[in-house]
């Protein structure tokens, strides 16, 4: 039978010739079902109310800053000649960092055929989108003038008489940006739509049916249906993976393609996108340990999935770590002095304190993972995932920051700090995300249903030569 | 919502669309599609809560055309994305940035990528619905709750009244003998299709306060008025400051724009006199001519004095307080008591010369005494101009300017201010010119060549006057060079013309074998 006991399996376990459940306790298309139903059809959990009254407290914070500073100017950061980017981008490229790993694990992972990435993927991508949108509104309001970023737009206006600069990085990130969050939003949109008719489908109201009816536009599950979304979610994974690696890219392009030592390396690109992969894994993790424990989905997401994650964690954070080596080699190596300069400068100059608290976090923390124990303990891995969000939030800030408090005139060298509207607005857009994210848990499907009734029917089929259609260890 | 079909209010029997089979796994599912393909139904259908691995091949559905057309839409996106850069960057807009050319290939490959992308991905989900026929809200076999669980559970099997084979009977039987969990026609849905009354009234309040601020917009960009624009931001374009002949409440005199202060000269308008400094003898064109040449000679000076001359000599002085007092000052006293003098003298004081106004003996009388009746000499124009031609220029260069080092000098100094239009060797063909001649915009008058026979027999005053003072489009140069500087030139000049016309017996004999000439 069927157990949605809290009790949680432990599938990390290898058994050679026997591949490990990704679906455990006895689930059968029925209870997959009711188990993912249930979060958005039961009386709202008590936790929520709070949860979401504080983090939309702190987004209605952040727009009224967003208010103050369109009124006030860009005066009220800290931003100063020569570091004209400071925290709006920093939080920037964070923020968009994060949006890497939904998509990734949707399009990437289904193209290697790893199995393990559905039960993770909607919340991923929910997430995914999530940071996107908190990633967008930096740039905007960066601009100095927010009401006219849509000149942004190739558009034909005769009161301008002009247009983009196509030459420039900064508008091709404007373009990957946004190609990224309007496909990563119709890839989870496809996805969710044979979800959506669960919920019609089980909804007790009219106008709940009538709501989720109109979102899930008609879906049946009529098998030709299914073939072409099977054919376009194949396409639009194909399409996505290149997408994924390209957005990282091209917002280092941002910095690579400037002249400014400590910026102007070809490094940048691979790097950038590792830094991505391992900031939006450790976010995942960070959110769905405590979202597979409230809502009691632990036989969903298992032990193994997070384990899975972790495993990436560790891989990737290695790669930064390569690369950090990699940029002090190359200062060294190509004897050139003013990249020379610009790497001892971050290690041991006035921003030490942010290059060490950045190794800290981001080389040595994901090393745990090297010992089970660590990996497979919800807690310990939450600890280190938010170590990691901390150390990639500091590693733009070293990059972005060291760089240009020290640019090519010694006479405007200067300590960059940060004012409080600074450390407000960083604040705030985590509401905005948390206030985002708790909306979709109580209200959209945060399991793919459809696909791990897929995945179990695979399971129950290669254990249908033993006659036995349970789990077992 | 779902549960809905066009109502038909006969008491009749429902209308069949056909047969629906449960199954309450995949693999009877599978088992009864096949036995229904192999007995020839085509227009059969399986609803399953999750793609079923097999059920294509069961039921005998084709491969979808999907992929070519996001490959169509994928080119086309590429497509776009390099028209408009191109577009764009190198034919409507073009200027140059970072040392790129106007159509920068590998700098337009990102944006093409990513539009490449994004037209495929919307293609490709736009497209999956189109093709699936979706949005569908109302469908038939929505009708009967049990088919709920198709997104649930269960998996249903469909043949479809309107298959070519479809008997009523038959396909039942054909159905029940795969042993189904149940067994039941797909009926017409009795029930409204209408949208509920809150739904419309709500779509319809929507509709009607989203065009509020339309009409709002268009109101404010179609209508006059006299006030100025709204501007929700000011930006720029409204700072706390004042401009020229606005009035403000910091002066006592209400007037933005301040009179010069006595005794100091403003910036720009400070005009040593001298010959050295003119090209010309000033005490020649005071001896040529009268008020004219006065004029000539006071145009460089500060307007200040200019103004000031004709009040030193004018004894009445009736209005005296006009051109310094402010306007604030003058009118408590009344509007006609400000004017008891004639009006012609102070309205005409900028052009006295044209005509014989009374006004005229006093003022040149003022500039130079000695010579004030020589009207008819006057080389100036009607207009007021002074004819250049016939002023006394310098002939000869002032002392201590004709001398090596000032010839290197000059050199250096043409080669960075004049060289560019005028060009090196001064045939007024600089890079300047060459790029003007290029663009070929229309409005650009090419730098004369310094060679013309015009120029040649210019008096080298007259050149130094033009570098001081500028010609045509050229500027003066009087603020970039000093003077001693403008002589320096004006020798090179000399020497480049020279250099053209110049004969064999001018350079000395000592050199002559070095030009090849015997």
């Amino acid at each position: 039978m069927a157990t949605t006991a809290t009790a949680s399996v432990d599938n990390t376990i290898e058994v050679p010739g026997r591949r490990a459940d990704l679906v455990t306790g006895n689930q059968t298309y029925g209870s997959i079902t009711d188990m993912v139903c249930r979060i958005a059809e039961e009386k709202t959990p008590a936790f929520w109310y709070p949860a979401f009254g504080a983090s939309s407290l702190v987004a209605l914070m952040f727009v009224s800053l967003i208010g103050y500073l369109i009124l006030v100017g860009v005066g009220i950061w800290g931003n100063m000649n020569p570091v004209f980017w400071a925290w709006p981008i920093v939080n920037f490229v964070f923020w968009v960092g994060i949006g890497h790993a939904g998509t990734l694990i949707s399009a990437i992972l289904y193209l290697f055929r790893q199995n393990w990435r559905t039960s993770i993927n909607r919340a991923a991508e929910a997430m995914t989108i999530f940071a996107v949108v908190c990633a967008g509104i930096f740039p905007g309001i960066h601009v100095g003038r927010a009401w006219l970023a849509f000149w942004l737009t190739p558009y034909p206006s005769l009161n301008l008489w002009m247009w983009p600069q196509f030459r420039s990085p900064l508008l091709w990130d404007v373009f990957a940006v946004g190609t990224y969050a309007s496909v990563s939003l119709v890839f989870w949109y496809m996805g969710m739509i044979p979800d959506l008719a669960t919920f019609r489908d089980r909804a007790k109201t009219k106008y709940r049916r009538m709501i989720y009816g109109i979102l899930s536009l008609g879906w049946t599950g009529s098998s030709r249906h299914w073939m072409r979304y099977e054919k376009a979610y194949m396409l639009l994974a194909a399409l996505a993976a290149p997408l994924v690696l390209s957005v990282h890219t091209v917002v280092s392009f941002d910095f690579a393609v400037s002249q400014l030592p400590g910026w102007h390396t070809t490094i940048f690109p691979p790097y950038f996108v590792a830094g991505a992969i391992f900031s939006g894994f450790a976010m995942v993790v960070t959110l769905l340990v405590p979202v597979r424990a409230i809502f009691k989905i632990e036989h969903l997401i298992t032990l193994r999935h997070l384990e899975n994650m972790n495993k990436i964690i560790l891989a990737t954070g290695s790669l930064v770590g390569l690369a950090y080596g990699t940029e002090f080699f190359i200062a060294w190596y190509s004897q050139n002095q003013y990249e020379g300069f610009a790497f001892i400068n971050r290690a041991f100059g006035p921003y030490w304190w942010a290059y060490w608290t950045m190794v800290t976090c981001n080389v040595i923390s994901p090393q745990l993972f090297w010992f089970k124990k660590i990996r497979t303990s919800p807690f310990l891995m939450v600890v280190v995932s938010i170590f990691v969000n901390i150390g990639m939030w500091f590693e733009r800030f070293v990059i972005t920051i060291t760089s240009l408090s020290r640019d090519f005139l010694p006479s405007s060298w200067g300590y960059y700090q940060p004012t409080w509207v600074d450390g407000l607005m960083l604040f705030g857009s985590f509401g905005v995300f948390f206030t985002l994210f708790l909306l979709f848990c109580r209200f959209l499907p945060i399991v793919a249903m459809s696909e791990v009734k897929g995945i179990l029917a695979i399971q129950n089929h290669e254990k249908h030569g033993h006659g036995d259609h349970g789990s077992h260890h | 919502m779902a549960h809905k079909h066009k109502t038909k209010k006969e008491p009749a029997a429902p209308k069949s669309f056909g047969w629906m089979a449960e199954f309450v796994d995949e693999q009877q599912l599978l088992v009864a599609a096949r036995k229904l393909r192999d007995s020839g139904y085509t227009k059969t259908d399986a609803f399953t809560p999750f793609p079923v691995h097999g059920i294509d091949e069961a039921l005998g559905i084709k491969p979808t055309i999907l992929p070519f057309i996001v490959l169509c839409a994928g080119m086309t996106g590429t497509c776009t994305a390099l028209l408009l850069e191109w577009y764009t960057n190198a034919f409507d807009y073009p200027y140059i940035i970072s040392g790129k050319p106007f159509a920068s290939w590998p700098a337009f490959i990102p944006v093409s990528f990513e539009l490449t992308i994004l037209f495929s991905a919307f293609t490709t989900f736009l497209g999956m619905l189109a093709l699936n026929g979706l949005p569908k809200f109302s469908n038939p076999v929505f009708t009967n709750p049990r088919f709920d669980r198709a997104t649930n559970d269960r998996f249903f099997l469909y043949v479809d009244s309107k298959d070519r084979y479809y008997n009523r009977d038959a396909v039942h039987k054909l159905l029940k003998d795969t042993h189904p969990e149940s067994l039941e026609e797909v009926l017409e849905d009795e029930s409204s299709a209408d949208i509920p009354q809150p739904i419309w009234m709500g779509i319809t309040t929507l509709a009607i306060f989203s065009l509020i601020p339309l009409a709002a917009i268009y109101l404010i960009r179609e209508s006059r008025s006299e006030e100025p624009r709204f501007h929700i931001f000011l930006d720029m374009d409204f700072q706390p400051k004042k401009k020229s002949q606005q009035t403000t409440t910091i002066f006592a005199d209400g007037r933005v724009t301040r009179p010069q202060v006595a005794g100091t000269i403003a910036r720009g308008q400070y005009a040593p006199t001298g010959s050295y400094y003119l090209g010309y003898d000033p005490e020649k064109v005071a001896s040529l001519e009268s008020a004219k040449a006065t004029r000539f000679v006071t145009l460089g000076q500060p307007p200040a004095e200019t103004a000031g001359s004709p009040e030193e000599g004018t004894p009445p002085a009736p209005q005296e307080p006009a051109p310094t007092a402010p306007a604030a000052e003058a009118k408590p006293t009344g509007t006609p008591a400000t004017t008891p003098a004639p009006a012609a003298p102070t309205a005409t004081e900028a052009t006295p010369a044209t005509e014989p106004a009374p006004a005229q003996p006093p003022a040149a009388d003022a500039a130079k005494p000695a010579d004030a009746a020589a009207p008819a000499a006057a080389p100036a124009t009607a207009t007021g101009e002074v004819n250049l031609d016939t002023l006394p220029w310098l002939t000869d260069f002032p002392e201590g300017v004709a001398t090596e080092a000032n010839m290197a000098r000059g050199k250096q100094r043409f080669e960075i201010y004049c060289g560019a239009c005028h060009g090196i060797t001064g045939d007024g063909n600089g890079l300047v010119a060459g790029r003007a001649a290029e663009l070929a915009q229309g409005y650009w008058t090419p730098p004369t060549s310094l060679h013309d026979a015009k120029i040649r027999q210019q008096p080298v005053g007259r050149i130094f006057h033009t570098i001081t003072n500028g010609k045509g489009k050229m500027g003066g140069y009087s603020s970039q060079i000093n003077a001693e500087d403008r002589w320096a030139i004006a020798l090179y000049v000399r020497a480049l013309q020279r250099s053209r016309n110049a004969k064999i017996e001018d350079v000395p004999e000592g050199e002559r074998a070095a030009l090849g000439n015997p």
